[in-house]
């Protein structure tokens, strides 16, 4: 039998394929800084191991330069691996989000680690795996290649999310994180072996030919309901939301603003790269679910947040409904304003994940002092460490969308996309949208009050010291969420050059 | 049917005469040997000792992680694997390749030992 | 006789994955999970698919399950846990109908649509002889940025195993060996 296999071998030679090292440049940086804080963590002592979180971070940074020249480059995208990996100016503003945030969350992570006296060779490890996974959702375009960068970056995430081995709650976030995330797995794996059966290809653009409204076989619908879903999980859209708010209060602070942001963006740029590439003619069947799954999300979330005391539950409820709200353009992806509402997610992607970082940002730094997740430890915040209260202010202030912050412009192109379509099912959903934009001001309003007019709990009032981390993710945040709010015409350009 | 069947047809006919030679020797050796069992002889065989406590006993978490590595290079031979069978062919591009993905994997093992977790205490 | 191996590999799936929910012992549960992925690789012969049979015994009813026997023993299999509790209101008869609906939604569409599916050409083309060629090709040409970070994802798994099961207190000093 052997034999016959090696003795059949007459066919034409082999030529390997042809790899562009610029285009792949972001990607093997990090590879290469995954390995070097791997082989790091080996080989240093205990008391040396702060060059770690040095090595994460520069490589992060590192990473980042790449994707400059190659936007500086030319507007023109590199495809490879027939079609299977492609770097165009979308894939390459969604990596240098990914890449930002992933710095962020590194700089919020370096004291959390030391103090807690937690292992931060493996955490550095993970934490730039997982990166490494979102950046290369950002130019997936096969099936093959969306299903591994979503285990590179959802594996990873797992550990992560169970990082307190002694603490039940974290133990408990981990589990259930990953029992449900496999199961998503499991789900949309079905559905891209449907989706493979009926049209004989893994390459997003392959299958986008083939599937057209009014034609597709049961098979593949099913497909595109099932990996829909799968995806479903990983942005926590109601039904399959259960995870969350769990996962978010048990998991370490910094590693639940990575989820909440970062892990959610890569689900939503893989829904991007599904829906504008494999399924643009295949809206009759996505956009009733994915409608209906925004509207009920931001619904859902808005009203649990409202009866939350512990901040980071709080958060997460805000989280599952800010997912809504971007969910809310892709459900009218594919239809006239497919341009608009591509443009509306990246916006809202960036401004989302300056504020929220910010606002955990905010989070660590005040429980530094009152080691309490309780809304009530808030009180009169602004009264000793008025630099917070003003920056969490303008992050809440952004995430409920009031004028000038970036929250507002994101908002607004979610609003204008929907409606734009022309569609009653957009109306529809510009009214729920608006709805539920006046009940998030409840809970984020009732965050303000008791940072500006609530006493200060058992009257401490010594002042927050917080780290030059810390200080430098602050700063990193709130510039971002000022600067994409008063000057729009940064994100605006992009409907110009992002085209799927 | 297929020709492919077929040559595993042979594969299970043989299966099946084997183990219906074995169940013929143990069936005429049943038939034949005298009976007597006591306490001593039906008693759970543990390395010669008697045994102590239930057969389900809990087991270390350390022999998780050999478990694991177990895996992870079962894996690894099956991409190994196709490769083996096409070596002239991808020459320098799969030795590359390869290469890369087996030093990397190597990475794995040098953490788990440096970190200790591979001595047997 | 094609079909007869369909049906003795698709009984031995069917009554496997049953045995999986049914048995109340874990450890005979895995064990039937052993019989479902036999009878997947039984299926992966007929279809000529040679190598993915040889790896679907090795990797999976070997070495996965292994796996999984670990992970059972190491709970310990005598911590019986009642599992009449219901923790949400008729969550039983609910996943029951859900179930049901879910599996009579894809049988009909696959037999709906069984006229729509063929074999393509290029799936015709595929010789079982040629199948480790093809994989090969498959691995080296279109995927083999997906296979090389494959081996990242590998030691991930290692470095979280380790990581999660080794002791606490204190991360140990690195080992003078």
């Amino acid at each position: 039998m052997l034999s016959t296999l090696l003795a059949s071998d007459v066919v034409a030679p082999f030529s390997s394929p042809k790899i562009d090292y610029h285009a792949l440049a972001p990607e093997l940086v990090l590879a290469g800084v995954i390995v070097a804080v791997l082989l790091a963590d080996l080989f240093l002592e205990e008391s040396k191991k702060w060059v770690l979180s040095t090595i994460a971070g520069f490589g992060l940074l590192a990473a980042f330069i790449p994707i400059v020249t190659l936007a500086v480059s030319g507007h023109r995208a590199r495809s490879m691996f027939g079609g299977a990996y492609v770097v165009d100016t979308y894939s390459l503003l969604v990596k240098g989000i990914f890449l930002l945030a992933g710095y962020v969350v590194v700089l919020l992570s370096q004291n959390y680690l030391e103090e807690g006296d937690y292992y931060q060779g493996e955490y550095y490890f993970l934490l730039l795996s997982s990166i490494l996974g979102m950046v290369m959702m950002g130019s997936s375009r096969d099936l093959v290649t969306i299903f591994v960068s979503l285990e590179f970056l959802s594996i990873p995430a797992y550990m992560l999310a169970a990082w307190r081995k002694r603490d039940l709650k974290s133990n408990e976030a981990g589990t259930k994180y990953y029992l449900l995330g496999v199961f998503a797995s499991a789900v949309m794996l079905y559905g891209m072996s449907l989706l493979y059966g009926d049209t004989g290809t893994t390459i997003l653009k392959g299958i986008g030919a083939k599937l057209q409204n009014g034609s597709m076989s049961p098979v593949a619908v099913l497909g595109i309901v099932f990996v829909i879903i799968g995806f479903a999980f990983k942005v926590s859209a109601v039904p399959f939301h259960n995870w969350a708010p769990d996962t978010y209060q048990g998991a370490p602070t910094p590693i639940t603003a990575f989820l909440s942001v970062a892990s959610k963006a890569a689900g939503f740029v893989a829904l991007i790269n599904l829906i504008y590439v494999a399924f643009p003619h295949g809206g009759d069947v996505f956009q009733p679910m994915i409608g209906v799954m925004a509207a009920s999300t931001m619904t859902l979330g808005n009203v649990m947040a409202l009866r939350q005391t512990n901040i980071v539950r709080m958060l997460a409820y805000s989280s599952i409904s800010q997912g809504g709200f971007i969910l809310m353009p892709l459900a009218v992806a594919g239809g006239k304003s497919s341009g608009n509402a591509l443009t509306a997610i990246v916006t809202y992607l960036a401004v989302y994940a300056a504020t929220n970082l910010g606002l955990f940002a905010v989070i660590i730094a005040v429980s530094r002092k009152t080691r309490s997740g309780e809304v009530s430890s808030w009180g009169g915040l602004f009264s000793y460490a008025p630099l917070l209260g003003v920056l969490a202010t303008a992050f809440l202030a952004s995430l409920a969308g009031i004028p000038p912050l970036g929250g507002w412009v994101a908002k607004f192109g979610a609003f204008r996309a929907v409606i734009t379509s022309g569609t009653n099912w957009g109306y529809a959903l510009a009214i729920v949208g608006a709805v539920n934009s006046v009940i998030a001001f409840g809970y984020y309003g009732s965050l303000m009050r008791e940072i500006w007019m609530k006493p200060v709990p058992d009257g401490d009032t010594a002042p927050i010291r917080t780290p030059s981390s810390l200080n430098a993710a602050l700063m990193i945040c709130g510039g971002a969420t000022l600067a994409l709010g008063v000057v729009p015409g940064i994100i605006l350009r992009f409907s110009d050059i992002i085209k799927l | 049917m297929s020709q492919l069947l077929r040559s595993y047809l042979t594969v299970a006919m043989f299966g099946a005469i084997g183990v219906l030679l074995a169940a013929l020797l143990l069936a005429i050796s049943a038939l034949v040997r005298p009976n007597r069992p006591n306490a001593d002889k039906s008693k759970v065989y543990e390395s010669g000792v008697d045994p102590i406590g239930d057969g389900w006993s809990q087991s270390q978490i350390r022999y998780y992680v050999f478990a694991l590595l177990f895996v992870i290079f079962d894996v690894e031979t099956v991409f190994i694997f196709p490769w083996a069978t096409q070596l002239e062919r991808y020459a320098g591009f799969g030795l590359l390749e390869m290469g890369i993905f087996v030093f990397v994997l190597l990475l794995g093992l040098v953490y788990a030992w440096r970190k200790g977790v591979l001595r047997w205490v | 006789m094609q079909l007869i191996v369909f049906i003795v590999a698709t009984l031995m799936v069917l009554v496997g994955a049953v045995g999986v929910i049914v048995r109340k012992h874990p450890v005979h549960a895995a064990l039937s999970l052993i019989l479902t992925l036999f009878g997947i690789a039984v299926h992966f012969v007929a279809l000529e698919a040679n190598f993915l049979a040889a790896v679907q015994v090795i990797v999976y009813a070997g070495a996965i399950v292994v796996l999984f026997l670990f992970v059972i023993m190491l709970l310990g299999v005598d911590a019986s846990e009642d599992l009449r509790t219901d923790p949400i209101t008729a969550q039983r008869p609910l996943g029951a109908i859900v179930a049901v609906a879910i599996l009579a939604l894809v049988g009909t569409s696959i037999i709906v649509s069984r006229g729509i599916l063929k074999v393509t050409a290029a799936g015709k083309a595929v010789k079982a002889a040629n199948n480790l060629r093809d994989l090969a090709r498959s691995i080296f040409s279109d995927y083999v940025f997906a296979f090389e970070l494959t081996s990242v994802l590998l030691v991930i798994a290692v470095v979280g195993t380790v990581l999660l099961a080794r002791k606490l207190p204190k991360p140990e000093p690195a080992v003078k060996s």
